[in-house]
């Protein structure tokens, strides 16, 4: 349903978005993540048809952006990141106007603008001033502009954005709903609701992809967890016996203790050191309080392809000079 | 279609905009006191009434109506969308910038007809008897209302250009009034320029074009409809509705 490829989009010297490349299948709901200023806006925005792309290609429903743009745009639902509607119309004129304006037919419009009202749950505030409804009604008369056209797909920048949690969890029943019936594409860069929400994650960084697959896929199979083990021995013995373990990582090994003493050191992506290791402390008759494997969270994950990744790519830089 | 939907949207706007009102109210209030005081200095010195149209034409409101309103209309047009970001949703919806920009500007100038409609009303009541009781010639009033349309369709699409310039409503507004006091004094300033070429063909037939005022009260207040003066007012209001395009399309660039 999506189709990027190479996209590149430049604001004078400034590369916001640089050979992007993604796709979005039927029916997927997929998270775009990425740190404020990662370019995940700009790429939204030239999906959206509002900003032209400087180089490479994008298709939505089976349309270029660049040659179909009006095409594109009659087959998505937009929600920008900041929610700008005109003040002075209420709740119903404004969604009855967007209806009209993205070619719903006036016999069907009413109907439309119910419905949608009624998935972004806003029917209590259909007769107030857009302009006098809270930050959190506002962002969902947004997400019911998006929704009024029963657009195959919806592209959705950062729908939570300043939101209080309850208002939060409303919306992420609201896409984990719209699931069934709709292509999503939502930007956060509040990983837990991604997590929550989302079949499948693109992360971007400086205007290029980092990370692209189920999140659960990505964190286990590219972060390096971390393995606990406390038992009672000497210190030296329960390292050695951890230093033999394949996939262990050596200079990460953190000891305290003298009797009881514990371990924690970092294990590569997919090791499961931890019943050779309890087999090799048993036939030690080493008594052993706790072992486990701490998995990485999402964050983590997250903080190790952006803001990670570039310090350790400065650190060896700085090693080479 | 999308220019319709624009233009059905932008005159609810109209309507329930306070500015619309305070600008109708002091038109209308201005408009009552001067109509007032000319019909009194018609009935004192006798006048012919069928003058009294072109008596109302130079009277102050029309300056307040010329300088001031198409400017006043037109300054949130494209400014306070940018400003609000509702840019953003309008421009990624299904419609082309070009029915924007007409919806936008229909809206205004639709708007603006809407404000001098009473103005009309009131010399067909000067033809009842306890008024004048004039046989009034509405040809030349018409002609003179079409001219009046011309210019202010003219100034409105200026108005929507520099509308899209900047996100700010107030330069927007003043941009327009100079324009529009830039457009009335042109003939004038441009003759201080022109030298001896002033006199040649092409210069009197430039600063003739050119001289707003004088092409009113010469011609379309007279009940006269010049094809070049209608093709010189079409051909401005296409001018700067195609630079508003432009401008709108450029600014997905940045």
């Amino acid at each position: 349903m999506i189709r990027v490829s190479e996209l590149t989009k430049r604001f004078g010297p400034t590369v916001a978005v640089d050979q992007v490349s993604f796709e979005v299948d039927r029916g997927e709901v997929v998270g775009f993540l990425g740190p404020n200023g990662a370019g995940k806006t700009t790429t939204i925005r030239v999906l959206a048809g509002y900003h032209p792309a400087t180089a490479g290609a994008a298709e939505v429903a089976g349309f270029d952006v660049r040659t179909h743009s009006l095409e594109v745009r009659r087959n998505i639902g937009y929600l920008p990141q900041e929610v700008p509607i005109y003040p002075d119309l209420r709740v119903v004129e404004y969604l009855r106007y967007r209806a009209e304006l993205k070619g719903v037919h006036a016999r069907a419009r009413s109907g439309a603008v119910s419905r949608a009202m009624a998935k972004a749950g806003i029917e209590d505030v259909a007769r107030k001033l857009v302009g006098h409804v809270s930050h959190g009604y506002r962002q969902r008369v947004g997400l019911a502009d998006a929704l009024v056209a029963n657009p195959q797909i919806l592209i959705l920048d950062e729908p939570t954005s300043g939101l209080d949690p309850n208002q939060r969890r409303r919306i992420k029943q609201v896409v984990r709903d719209l699931a069934d019936e709709h292509t999503v594409l939502f930007s956060s860069h509040i990983l837990g609701e991604v997590q929550d929400v989302s079949s499948r994650i693109i992360v971007i960084h400086r205007g290029t992809v980092r990370a692209d697959g189920p999140p659960d896929d990505l964190v286990s199979q590219n972060a390096r967890a971390w393995l606990r083990v406390r038992a009672r021995c000497p210190a030296d013995r329960l390292r050695d016996a951890v230093a033999v373990l394949p996939g262990v990582v050596a200079d990460t090994f953190e000891v305290s203790g003298e009797d009881v003493c514990s371990l924690r050191c970092q294990v590569e992506p997919g090791a499961a050191p931890t019943a050779q290791l309890g087999d090799r402390l048993q036939a030690d008759a080493i008594a052993v309080h706790e072992l486990a494997v701490e998995r990485p969270t999402l964050e983590e994950y997250f903080y190790s392809i952006t803001d990670g990744q570039d310090q350790r790519v400065e650190e060896q830089q700085e090693g080479a000079a | 279609m999308g220019a319709i939907t624009t233009l059905k949207k932008e005159l609810l706007s109209y309507a329930v905009s306070p500015v619309s009102w305070v600008i109708a109210v002091l038109f209308y209030l201005v408009r009552g006191f001067e109509l007032d005081g000319i019909a009194r200095s018609f009935a004192v010195f006798k006048a012919d009434p069928n003058q009294f149209p072109s008596a109302t034409y130079g009277a102050g409101s029309t300056f307040y109506m010329v300088l001031l309103v198409p400017g006043i209309l037109t300054m949130r047009c494209f400014a306070e969308e940018r400003r609000t970001g509702s840019i953003e949703t309008l421009m990624t919806a299904p419609i082309r910038d070009l029915e924007v920009v007409l919806g936008k500007w229909l809206a205004a100038t639709i708007f603006f007809a809407v404000l001098w409609l009473p103005s009309v009303l009131v010399l067909h009541v000067l033809e009842y008897g306890p008024f004048f009781g004039a046989d009034i010639s509405f040809g030349p009033v018409l002609s003179a209302y079409l001219g009046m349309f011309l210019l202010s369709g003219l100034l409105l699409s200026f108005g929507c250009f520099a509308s899209s310039l900047t996100e700010n409503v107030l330069l927007a507004a003043i941009l327009t009034m100079l324009f529009t006091g830039l457009l009335t004094q042109a003939s004038t300033i441009l003759a201080q320029y022109l030298g001896d070429w002033r006199n040649e063909y092409y210069g009197r037939e430039l600063l003739s074009k050119l001289d707003v005022y004088g092409n009113f009260s010469s011609w379309f207040a007279r009940g006269l409809i010049d094809t070049s003066q209608v093709v010189f007012y079409l051909g401005g209001i296409g001018f700067f509705l195609f630079l508003t395009w432009t401008s709108l399309t450029s600014r997905r660039q940045a």
